[in-house]
């Protein structure tokens, strides 16, 4: 017995390798959140949080209409968005790994150039393109032709600034698994009479799969918890999850009820997340026959 | 063989043609890394007589003038550095989660300062040692205004800083006089599609409780705590009517403004007809329009019909400040932000308007807009106030933003 627990050099040097990893997220992910868990089940009471455990806040999160409301606003929206920008985003990351040649990393890098500024910047940004005043709508008017009400402080607004944010993740993440995908399979597939289409639907799709599972991730969690973008571009109408819980700990002051609100958002991330990697086959997604160096 | 060995030694550390031992390397390596180190501690490093004292305090951004802060520094020899928060309850939160110990000062408005004091945040403000507030308005100052007085007390609880009102500003070639000079103007459905609010919950339920209680008739009647109408204090049946006035009100508005440069964006543009704010905006439009630089024609309701929003704001000193230095530098660095051309300064930089009496070393254009003739409009206007229940009226604002 005590020789099956003795620990190699190299199972020792693995464990210190991912110590860091480790203790980050037991630092900055696991202490954090059972510190919310915590103060979901107290109470707050003028701005003061009292020990007093009980369920109201979960009862008030999944039994009134009004956050009912507010979580199903931001589950449409962020699917929404995740599906935009999956469409947006394959013909791009697509276009750049097999035919961006040396060229590639810059074509890369050019999708996140939107990130070498600030969020709010990008936000402010987009409110000059798309607000009453904003660039399209003073060409409209100027052509004689009526403004787009469509995107001005409207949920509409808000998810096209989302999509333009939350973008370069997902083309990252697709280019990447594209990269280590091996074209010739679909040379393959096309000798044996598939279609471009089918072998794009048979080949390339399934053995991408995961890069883009990976792609909706990074789209669907951060849009869910969206909340500067909803307060900038939304207006009266579209306030969301994000905005709403924020609200708690900043001007309310009811963290009670805020704390409740954020394990609730980690729990439809974790439950999305899981979802979507259900559906991954690791028998087929990440191997494409490409060995390294071909 | 020794002698190898020896010759071995100094060769391979080199010291053999230098005449350098190991032992006077180390020596001089050890003297070295000491000089090094000391001289690296040098900033950090000073006797006691030369330490600077450092004054922190927690205020709204745009009240970190540098300028008066650089002026302040040197003339004290201190430091001075600053947090910043968007709204009262934001503070008060700090405060509470341990901030009586990072900041030594702190701002506040309304009843605020009063709340401080009574919770133990904050200590009491030495009037004799600010001799500048004498050339404050007697409208910011008891018997006038209370608010800077402990509630059943003597102790003063804050010095007065700036004021103002959270009236209206309107495009008068849009909307009358009579249209526009009522918390009715923002609910009425005549200007559909050209009015606006901030995204402030608290003045939003407020404005709107004043309104609903007028109409009620309950704004004049006996409240249930015996004091006077407040109406950031409202009952269970005043906040529905809150409510449905607010969500109401939704289709109406263009949006809510978190920024003053959205809002001041969508009235140059003609979008925003009306909206309350306080009045920085009315200001900077009416200026152009005087240089000629823009023909819009706007006014700034102070006080609506039904009743309006004011607010004093105020410094204090938190409960964290126990030296008697360091109170004593809190005092200087009110005394001096009370200082008239530290007032003036402000009203021309920042926009806004002094509880000081400058009016002798201001344009007419700024006495006229910063109201300075209008001090007394302090004592009609509710004060910025904590929501009763900060949790009924979280609810309330939820359930308006879901509709």
């Amino acid at each position: 017995m005590a020789a099956q627990l003795r620990l190699t050099r190299r199972d020792l040097k693995a464990m210190a390798l991912s110590l860091p990893g480790a203790l980050f997220l037991l630092f900055f992910l696991f202490l954090p959140l059972v510190t919310i868990v915590i103060y979901s089940f107290w109470r707050s009471e003028n701005y003061t949080m009292i020990a007093d455990w009980n369920l109201d806040n979960y009862i008030t999160l999944l039994t009134t209409r009004t956050y009912l409301t507010f979580i199903f606003r931001s589950l449409v929206m962020s699917l929404s968005v995740s599906f935009i920008c999956l469409v947006y985003s394959w013909p791009v990351a697509y276009f750049i790994a097999r035919y961006g040649g040396r060229y590639r990393l810059i074509l890369v890098l050019l999708t996140a150039a939107p990130f070498f500024t600030g969020i709010i910047l990008r936000v402010t940004a987009m409110q000059q393109i798309l607000g009453p005043i904003g660039v399209l709508n003073m060409f409209l008017t100027n052509m004689g032709l009526a403004p787009l009400k469509l995107l001005m402080y409207t949920n509409y607004a808000t998810a096209l600034g989302l999509v333009y944010l939350w973008i370069p993740f997902m083309v990252l993440a697709i280019y990447l698994s594209l990269l280590t995908f091996d074209f010739k399979l679909l040379d393959a597939a096309m000798i044996n009479g598939a279609g471009p289409l089918r072998a794009f639907i048979e080949v390339t799709w399934p053995l991408n799969w995961i890069g883009t599972c990976i792609g909706l991730a990074l789209v669907f969690i951060p849009t869910f918890a969206a909340t500067i973008t909803p307060k900038f571009l939304g207006g009266v109408n579209g306030a969301l999850y994000g905005n709403i819980l924020a609200h708690q700990f900043g001007a309310t002051g009811t963290w009670a009820l805020g704390s409740a609100m954020g394990v609730v958002l980690f729990a439809i991330s974790s439950l999305f997340v899981y979802i979507i990697f259900k559906t991954v086959n690791l028998n087929r997604a990440g191997y494409t026959g490409k060995l390294d160096g071909e | 063989m020794s002698e190898s060995k020896k010759q071995c030694h100094c060769n391979r550390d080199g010291s053999a043609g230098t005449g350098l031992t190991r032992r006077t390397i180390l020596k001089k390596g050890a003297l070295g890394a000491a000089v090094l180190a000391t001289a690296s501690m040098g900033p950090w490093v000073r006797t006691s007589q030369a330490a600077r004292l450092e004054l922190r305090w927690l205020g709204w951004e745009h009240y970190n003038v540098k300028k008066l802060t650089s002026e302040f520094e040197k003339k004290y020899n201190c430091k001075v550095s600053a947090g910043f928060f968007d709204g009262n309850s934001e503070c008060y939160n700090k405060l509470r989660a341990g901030g009586v110990k990072d900041f030594d000062l702190f701002m506040a408005d309304g009843f605020w300062p009063r709340l401080y004091f009574k919770q133990g945040l904050s200590q009491a403000t030495d009037y004799t040692k600010l001799p500048n507030i004498k050339g404050c308005f007697p409208s910011f100052l008891p018997p006038n205004y209370m608010l800077l007085q402990e509630e059943n007390g003597t102790s003063m609880v804050a010095a007065p800083n700036c004021w103002g009102g959270y009236g209206f500003s309107y495009n008068k070639d849009k909307i009358a006089r009579e249209d526009a000079e009522t918390i009715n103007c923002l609910f009425n459905p005549k200007f559909k599609g050209h009015l606006s609010t901030s995204a402030r919950f608290e003045e939003n339920i407020a404005l709107a409780g004043i309104l609903a209680c007028y109409r009620m008739g309950t704004i004049n009647k006996p409240r249930p705590d015996g004091k006077p109408f407040n109406p950031y204090v409202l009952t269970d049946q005043e906040l529905e009517e809150c409510k449905k006035l607010l969500i109401r009100q939704k289709p109406l508005l263009v949006t809510r403004w978190n920024d003053e440069d959205t809002l001041e964006r969508l009235f140059r543009a003609q979008v925003v007809w009306a909206s309350p704010e306080w009045s920085g905006i009315y200001r900077r439009i009416e200026f152009d329009r005087l240089d000629g630089k823009s023909k819009l024609n706007f006014a700034h309701c102070l006080k609506p019909r039904e009743g309006g929003l004011g607010w004093v704001d105020t410094w204090g000193i938190t409960a964290g400040v126990k030296d008697s230095e360091k109170l004593e530098l809190c005092h200087k660095w009110i005394n001096f932000r009370l200082k008239k051309e530290n007032m003036v300064y402000v009203a021309k930089e920042i926009g806004w308007a002094p509880t000081v009496d400058v009016r002798d070393m201001l344009p007419e254009r700024y006495v006229r807009t910063l109201f300075l003739n209008q001090t007394d409009a302090i004592k009609d206007l509710y004060q910025f106030d904590a929501p009763s229940s900060p949790e009924k009226w979280e609810r309330v604002w939820s359930e308006v933003e879901a509709a």
